[in-house]
């Protein structure tokens, strides 16, 4: 693990320095990342200008939710970059290679496609967050930093666990798999207060595909919504277990790897 | 140091129906072909050799080395390298050995090899004054210096392969598996590269396995050579050996200085188990079959009674030997 980290802050330096060996660029990609947040930023406020309440949440709670949303999604996309896993690593074979290195090979799969200029999104998050707060008139205690850190934490690894899980699925199938936009697409979910859902739709988000930990549960715990307590101090607990899930279906998946031709 | 029993690999592969409808059918039915892509195979391998697999395309070199390296489990028999079994521990297993895949980079594309070599020194935890020294020497050996601070993306074909071996070397491990190294290298590169994994093999006893379709890598480096053919293993031996057995024989071209009658030269290699034929009066071509025993016999009797004005020997080349035993291998493919 300590070798792990060591390696992650060289891979982190060695990025840096291919991004300033274009200067132009690096400068272009930093303006492009900050607008494109802005944007996002203006985006969110303008449209929950029309919303007003849904079911017990006001819009200001759910702006918060949002805020809290972009940050585990940002750190998780920016370790978990590997969209592209079936493409590079299974079909092109840049698994092999992988292989035949000492090092847990998800850990330099991350490493490999490592994207920090995601680090944005956790700015924005905080920024949507700060301003839903003062709106709100939110309070808080030093020991919610440490606690806000946790549990950011935690809904960083639900969905890497999910990720991870999904992604192995290249190890078994040698087609082409559609399968992480449709993921995609349910973890949009989890950024909306989740008891305006049906119940399905909630008990998967909570117990199947849990995303409303990466919003809904973790938040609430700061908009002091103590009906959903229970919930937030879960979270730690929902994190581990489905990135422990996620990561031994990945295992399993790497002996069960065929590798590709040649 | 090697040890391989009774080596299988069956690959399930999903047989795709054809058209649209025969692809709505894949949906719920699927048809599944199992191919055995090594087949029983068994051999030993002690320090310090340097040996070749060798083989047509798809004879299975790539799924046992895949297996070697750990990559892929085997579906049945054994394989325990420098005491571990590849598939089981295989992140303590590849720290001593080495990989080369001659159709894949292991450098970072948009880095320098320096910087590449730095990595990796961190991966396999070598970024002490050992492993800088080992790798100046490397980088010596491999005459790298002049462009590995350039990055990996504007080095041509020759200069990048000799950097992935640098970068496949950087541990200094045991056992270096060479899958291809020299596609599509210029003779230059390629004798570089001989030269030094044959220095490195014989001063650091690095046992090296060499796969290739390139019989002059196989001539110039190994004596020893694994044959494979559609996952079995058909032939392993010494490269002497294998020239005998699937080679032509050798032959002997003379050229007297009298006319010879082809007769009187059978009279006189009569015990001698060889063919002849008349080129011209002046000339005869002497085939044998068994060459290292036969051609100094056949060689001096010659020369005692006659005045030869020019002799050429010509031994089967590896490459005939190869061509011989996938041309035969096919034979025997469409009849069994």
């Amino acid at each position: 693990m300590r070798q792990i980290i060591r390696l992650f802050s060289d891979y982190l330096s060695q990025y840096f320095k291919t991004r300033l060996a274009y200067r132009a660029d690096f400068v272009g990609d930093f303006l492009s990342n900050l607008v494109s947040e802005l944007i996002n930023l203006v985006f969110i406020v303008v449209v929950f200008q029309h919303v007003s309440l849904l079911k017990d949440w006001s819009r200001d709670e759910i702006i918060f939710i949002y805020g809290y949303f972009l940050i585990p999604f940002a750190l998780f996309s920016m370790f978990f970059g590997f969209w592209d896993f079936n493409e590079r690593y299974i079909i092109r074979g840049e698994m092999d290679r992988i292989l035949t290195r000492p090092v847990h090979n998800l850990a330099q799969v991350c490493l490999e496609s490592m994207a920090p200029d995601r680090i944005f999104g956790v700015i924005t998050g905080l920024l949507i967050m700060g301003y839903a707060a003062i709106r709100l008139h939110l309070s808080f205690a030093w020991y919610d930093i440490p606690l806000f850190i946790l549990l950011v934490i935690s809904s960083t690894l639900v969905y890497a666990g999910v990720y991870t899980g999904i992604a192995a699925i290249s190890f078994f199938s040698d087609s082409r798999t559609g399968i992480s936009p449709m993921i995609y697409n349910i973890q949009n979910y989890g950024r909306y207060p989740v008891d305006v859902y049906n119940k399905a739709i909630r008990i998967t988000l909570t117990w199947i595909l849990p995303f409303a930990f990466v919003g809904t549960y973790p938040a609430a715990y700061f908009l002091r919504k103590e009906m959903w307590y229970t919930y937030t101090m879960l979270t730690p607990v929902i994190g581990v277990v489905f990135f422990a899930i996620g990561l031994s279906v990945w295992n399993w998946g790497v002996k069960k790897y065929q590798g590709a031709g040649s | 140091m090697i040890k391989v029993s009774q080596l299988q690999k069956v690959f399930r592969i999903h047989q795709a129906r054809s058209g649209l409808a025969g692809a709505f059918r894949d949906l719920f039915n699927r048809q599944y072909k199992t191919v055995k892509a090594v087949d029983g195979v068994s051999f030993q391998v002690e320090e310090g050799e340097f040996f070749a697999l060798i083989g047509e395309n798809g004879a299975g070199k790539s799924t046992t080395i895949k297996m070697m390296t750990g990559i892929l489990t085997p579906t049945d028999g054994e394989i325990t390298i420098n005491g571990f079994v590849p598939y089981k521990q295989r992140e303590d297993y590849v720290k001593s050995i080495g990989v080369v895949f001659g159709q894949r980079s292991q450098l970072w594309w948009d880095l320098s090899p320096t910087e590449s070599f730095r990595l990796l020194q961190r991966v396999y935890k070598v970024e002490g004054e050992d492993g800088k020294r080992w790798l100046d020497r490397l980088v010596e050996e491999l005459d790298i210096g002049g462009f590995i601070h350039q990055p990996v993306r504007k080095l041509s074909l020759g200069q990048r392969m000799r950097c992935e071996i640098a970068a496949s070397l950087i541990h200094k491990p045991k056992l270096l598996f060479l899958d291809e190294p020299t596609v599509g290298l210029d003779v230059l590169v390629k004798q570089k590269i001989r030269e030094f994994l044959r220095n490195l093999n014989e001063s650091e006893r690095t046992t090296i396995l060499l796969t290739t379709h390139d019989v002059s890598d196989i001539e110039a480096l190994c004596k020893r050579v694994i044959v494979m053919d559609q996952g079995k293993l058909i032939f392993d031996g010494m490269l002497s050996d294998l020239k005998e057995k699937w080679g032509n024989g050798t032959e002997i071209a003379f050229q007297f200085k009298q006319r010879i009658p082809v007769a009187e030269l059978r009279g006189l290699l009569g015990e001698y188990p060889c063919e002849l034929f008349a080129e011209n009066e002046y000339a005869v071509r002497v085939k044998l079959q068994r060459s290292r025993e036969m051609l100094p016999l056949v060689l001096s009797s010659v020369m005692a009674s006659y005045e030869v004005s020019d002799v050429k020997v010509m031994e089967s080349s590896t490459e005939d030997i190869v061509r011989n035993i996938y041309s035969v291998d096919s034979e025997v493919a469409v009849n069994g």
